[in-house]
């Protein structure tokens, strides 16, 4: 039997769970929970116990809870090629996988010699190559792979460490016993997917989470941290640190976001970098400051166009020769990426024996490289009992299994192997073992891969007690991927001491804007302004609909509404030509475009995706509230399929636009209320200042420059949009009068809607942002704010409500100018302090070559 | 020997500033046995921030440099005093078949034996396939040596082939040359890379210069030399013999080597990423001038 895998029969008065939920693993397998139906094995006991206690239409209650909680955390996974978006809501089981303590240091001493070794391998390779020489490694296996970085051989590590996060995967056979089906060196994902999990099921199965004393995840992070710290070249006292991402496309972008906050580094992608002087530094707004250490998520060969591969720019030119000069360090070590190739894994048990002198603990899953004649021979002998694939993980070429092919297509495989065989390995199937997962109400068996990290140490490795398990889609799936349909599940590590409760997280998790001043990335500022601009674009947006689509619902022809060709005037004000909003059709059919056309870039739908695409992007930045009022516009309908042939009502979208306009007010109170004033609340709200400026103007324009001979339901309508109504009310009773109307609207800076009051805000904004030291006298936005607030502070009510010839030409001209003033001050907010935002390009060359986020970065 | 004095100047011209500018250049010649060079004077307007001199992975001295002040033009100039001495190449007859070189590469793990082996693989720029295989084993018949059947592969490559600066760019994949039988020095030298490479050998891709010798009675046009490119063949005891396909020669002391790699993007002499700069054109300038043995 092998070490740690433990019976014990079952208790023969009740139908423990397993058999209550229907559970029965395929026979001749192994199963990780049981021993048979009915029979769990011993150290699942309590679990079975405590599930026993919770019922099932418990355990169903609680499992909806966790998955909304997974929904609202916006715990996302990207699937390329998915077209119902890129990101989908992470697939959690709530059946951990358990792991007695015999077990799991059975494995951690497996796992920390593996990672000795993965080591000295590099150390050797990126040095003088002995392993070469001497016949341990396969010249074949480094000369062609693209794994292997030669600007990268010789350069000197801080702290002499390769691997500060290294991560493997690990099947177990029908024997029990666990074996390592591939390395992760280079960027390993999924320890803040682990991480997400157990928080996940702490709040869904606390009784069993207690009962079965499960091992915390916490040491294992600082343990991390500590190791980022430490290999920092200067400043170790408090480093900056940084989480390098491909960017918001890539598949485990949520977890890059995620992991940042966790640890407390700053995310940033390629762009946001820019190396000088040989040292690399960060891109905020009150200039360039020193970054020490990259976390980097990005494949090695992506991390640099200059010296890697020239034709990505996920990457910051220049950061190999700054590496190499020793002022940052990269972790895990550019070039590291070699050790995934597969063929190596042959190789591991003599490199075990020359370079630490001991024997390999735990086994690789038998391994071929097919460059070797005798493995070629061997290969094409068993040909239907193996799996084939690339020798070189940079090809990505999908497993083939010829066992599952027709004679033709496997003497097709036959050939590629034989003519260039040095390309290919060759593993053993193995018949993955299954474990329980709850499917229905029902526990099914899915066959599992489990994910394990380690961390760099001061004196060599720690394991993290736990991991990330993922299993297969279906019953009669073998491979297991995110990418396929795969789902996770928590993994829990048991013991038989005490549990350590430290924990890294702050209390009650609820995060802030936590950047301190000078240090937020322009790139992250960028993006804050338009989250403002899109949150107060879909706002004004919908409450101007809302305005119409009341009237059309309520009365039932134009002549009784004097008011709606006024607020349509608006609509078309605020939006690009569109023939059907602009046209002069029926006002039914000019809103529903302006509400869900997505082709359309004015429309409330547009606005929505908008701001839902820019706050995942600064996830990290905003609140988690903030974050889930966000994702409760994902119910926004992005079709007219949802309502019928006959598309909406104006009931309908009435109700629709209600709604909505109470997310939208409760994200602008929660940007009030849970930001810190920082200079990235700053940007937000300077987007917000903006928008509501422009909409204000084109609401006047639209409503007041040319009155009507019946003002009075005008401007009732013109309050009830501005959401000015009840103040309004409060002064003048039911005198409407459009001087006063316009001082509320257009002066009173007591009023947070009025246009006065967003130039001011926006003047105390621009004066709050950094600038050069040098320089006297006001900005040039400052300049322009004051010049448009100036102009609404000199200007006169009395004379901006007179009429002449039918319009109000001082009302016309002011918000003209105003409005003439808005665009110019964008422009220099984007001169002054975003314009280092540019992309790099090669010499020699007349167009950026961009590869997407989406092809560089572990697979999950 | 004869004594060159050479001038490789390159120069951009920005539309818009460009801000900052990171560069890798192979402009120093390698040191080897057949060239003595005084060190190079490397002259960069503007003033570089960082100037660095390391050797790469394959030996070559290499320059990396960065531009930190906003600029509209780029120049960068380098300048050599270089003698060359002839060499006599090994007796092409003599050399060892061609197989069993093939056959020793992979298995023979000495120092020159396992540095060979890496040019044996596929590049970027210059990837086996059975099309190149086909072509080169014309001249890769059984049991020929190794130089000889080189040679012919190089004087084949010359005269199937037209030179044509208008027919490809530094993007022209090899296989579009071996369809047009069109191309420059850099091309010809990738496929004759890639027919090494096809059947089973080690090529390397040299860099360098070649001295262009005026038409009888006119004058030397001064600017008129270019980089040139040609391959180096691994020839087993016989050591690496340098081969010319556009030229179809052995190089002798007309070409003055600067770097070897696997293939053009290894060794390219000026590489560079920048930010800004809008639309942009570049020139190169080469003037390979001879110095008579006492003139200073």
């Amino acid at each position: 039997m092998p070490s740690g895998v433990s019976q014990l029969p079952a208790e023969p008065e009740a139908t423990p769970v397993p058999g209550r939920l229907g559970y029965s693993p395929p026979a001749g397998g192994y199963d990780e929970a049981t021993v048979g139906p009915g029979s769990p094995r011993a150290h699942w006991a309590p679990f079975f116990g405590a599930l026993d206690d919770l019922g099932p239409p418990e355990l169903a209650r609680r499992w909806r809870d966790a998955q909304h909680l997974i929904r609202d955390n916006g715990v996302t996974y990207n699937v390329y090629g998915d077209p119902r978006g890129i990101s989908r809501p992470w697939q959690l089981d709530p059946i951990p996988l358990l792991i007695p303590p015999d077990e799991a240091s059975h494995l951690e001493a497996g796992l920390i010699q593996r990672a000795r070794l993965l080591e000295l391998v590099l150390d050797d390779l990126y040095g003088p190559q002995r392993l070469l020489r001497d016949g341990l490694v396969p010249p074949a296996l480094v000369f062609p792979n693209p794994g292997f970085l030669r600007s990268c051989h010789g350069v000197k590590l801080p702290g002499g460490r390769f691997l500060h996060l290294y991560a493997a995967n690990l099947g177990r056979g029908a024997d029990g016993n666990w074996q390592v089906l591939g390395d992760r060196t280079q960027a390993p994902s999924g320890a803040g997917y682990a991480l997400e999990n157990r928080i996940v099921m702490t709040r869904t199965l606390p009784e069993a989470f207690r009962d079965c004393k499960v091992n915390r995840l916490a040491l294992f992070f600082q343990a991390l941290r500590d190791t980022l710290r430490s290999i920092a070249p200067r400043n170790r006292e408090n480093p900056r640190i940084v989480l390098l991402t491909p960017g918001p496309y890539n598949e485990t972008y949520f977890e890059h976001a995620y992991l940042a906050r966790y640890l407390g580094y700053t995310l940033v992608e390629g762009g946001d970098l820019t190396v000088r002087d040989n040292r690399v530094y960060l891109k905020v707004l009150g200039g360039l400051q020193p970054v020490d250490v990259i976390f980097r998520r990005l494949d090695d060969d992506f991390c640099d166009p200059l010296e890697l591969r020239p034709d990505s720019f996920l990457g910051v030119p220049g950061l190999t020769h700054a590496a190499r000069s020793g002022n940052v360090a990269v972790a895990n070590a550019l070039g590291t990426g070699l050790l995934e190739t597969p063929a190596l894994l042959a190789y591991l048990p003599r490199l075990c024996g020359e370079l630490l002198g001991e024997d390999l603990r735990l086994g690789s899953v038998p391994t071929w490289w097919c460059g070797e004649p005798i493995a070629l021979r061997y290969v094409l002998d068993h040909l239907a009992e193996l799996v084939i694939k690339p020798a070189f993980p940079a090809s990505r070429m999908e497993p083939v299994f010829p066992g599952e092919l027709s004679r033709d297509e496997r003497a097709g495989i036959a050939d590629r192997l034989r003519a260039r065989p040095w390309e290919y390995v060759a593993q053993t199937r193995v018949d993955l073992s299954t474990t329980p997962v709850l499917n229905n109400g029902q526990l099914v068996p899915r066959k599992m891969v489990l994910r394990a990290y380690l961390a760099a140490d001061k004196t060599g490795f720690s394991v993290m007690p736990g991991g990330l398990t993922r299993v297969s889609a279906s019953e009669g799936t073998m491979v297991v991927s995110m990418q396929r349909g795969g789902g996770s599940k928590d993994t829990w590590v048991l013991t038989s001491g005490t549990v350590n409760e430290f924990s890294l997280l702050t209390a009650g998790g609820r995060v802030e804007l936590t950047r301190a001043g000078g240090d937020l990335p322009s790139r992250a500022a960028d993006n804050l302004f338009w989250l403002g601009r899109y949150a107060e674009r879909a706002e004004g947006t919908t409450r101007l609909l809302r305005g119409i689509v009341v009237r059309l619902a309520e009365r039932s022809g134009l002549a009784d509404v004097p008011e709606l060709p006024a607020l349509l005037r608006t609509l078309g004000l605020l939006c690009e030509p569109h023939p059907a909003v602009n046209g002069t059709g029926d006002p039914q059919k000019r809103v529903i475009p302006a509400v869900f056309d997505l082709k359309y870039p004015a429309s409330l739908g547009t606005a929505i995706r908008g701001l839902r695409r820019v706050a995942s992007i600064v996830r990290d930045l905003i609140s988690i509230d903030m974050w889930r009022v966000v994702n409760g516009l994902g119910d926004f309908p992005t079709d007219l399929d949802a309502y019928g042939e006959d598309g909406p009502t104006p009931a309908d979208v009435l109700d629709l636009l209600n709604r909505t306009v109470i997310t939208l007010a409760a994200f602008g109170g929660l940007a009030v209320e849970s930001m810190t004033r920082s200079e990235g609340w700053r940007f937000l709200d300077m987007g917000r200042r903006l928008e509501r400026s422009l909409h204000m103007i084109a609401l006047l324009k639209g409503t007041l420059v040319r009155p009507a001979g019946q003002e009075g339901p005008i401007l009732d309508a013109v309050l009830e949009v501005a959401d000015s109504g009840m103040t309004y009310r409060r002064r003048y009773l039911n005198s409407l009068r459009a001087e006063a109307v316009l001082d509320l609207l257009v002066f009173d800076e007591t009023n947070p809607r009025s246009l006065a009051s967003q130039l001011a805000a926006l003047e105390d904004d621009v004066s709050h942002l950094p600038r050069p030291s040098r320089g006297a006298g006001r900005a040039p936005e400052q300049r322009f704010t004051l010049a448009a607030l100036s102009a609404v502070r000199l200007a006169e009510p009395d004379r901006l409500a007179a009429v002449h010839d039918g319009t109000r030409p001082a009302l016309g001209e002011l918000l003209d100018h105003v409005g003439g003033w808005l665009p110019i001050l964008s422009d220099a907010i984007t001169q002054q302090y975003l314009s280092h935002l540019q992309t790099s390009r090669h010499l020699a060359t007349t167009e950026p070559i961009r590869r997407t986020a989406a092809e560089s970065g572990d697979r999950l | 020997m004869t004594q060159y004095h050479i001038t490789h100047t390159t120069t951009y011209d920005y539309s818009q500033p460009v801000s900052l500018c990171q560069n890798v250049a192979h402009l120093a010649p390698r040191p080897c046995h057949r060239q003595r060079a005084e060190r190079p004077v490397l002259s960069i307007t503007p003033d570089p921030a960082v100037i660095e001199e390391r050797v790469d992975y394959f030996g070559n001295p290499v320059s990396y440099f960065t531009i930190q002040e906003p600029h509209r033009k780029l120049t960068v100039s380098v300048s050599h005093r270089i003698a060359v001495r002839p060499e006599t190449p090994p007796v092409a007859l003599t050399t060892q078949p061609w197989e069993q070189i093939r056959d020793r590469l992979p298995w023979d793990r000495a120092a020159n034996w396992l540095d060979a082996y890496q040019f044996a693989f596929d590049s970027r720029y210059a990837a086996a396939d059975p099309k190149y295989a086909a072509y080169a084993t014309h001249s890769f018949t059984p049991g020929r040596p190794v130089l000889e059947a080189a040679l012919d592969l190089n004087h084949r490559i010359h005269s199937e082939f037209i030179y044509d600066p208008r027919a490809t760019t530094l993007a022209t994949p090899v296989a579009e040359v071996f369809e047009s039988r069109r191309g420059v020095c850099q091309d010809f030298a990738h496929l004759m890379l890639a027919g090494l490479r096809s059947v089973g050998l080690a090529g390397r891709y040299v860099s360098g210069y070649f001295s262009t010798v005026p038409a009888p009675g006119k004058p030397r046009l001064v600017g008129a030399d270019a980089t040139h490119a040609w391959v180096s063949v691994f020839c087993g005891e016989a050591g690496w013999v340098d081969l010319d396909p556009t030229h179809d020669q052995i190089p002798g002391t007309r070409h003055v080597l600067l770097a070897w790699g696997r293939d053009y993007e290894d060794v390219s002499p000026l590489k560079g990423v920048i930010l800004g700069g809008g639309k942009h054109s570049v020139r190169v300038a080469v003037d390979v001038h001879t110095e008579e043995p006492g003139e200073t």
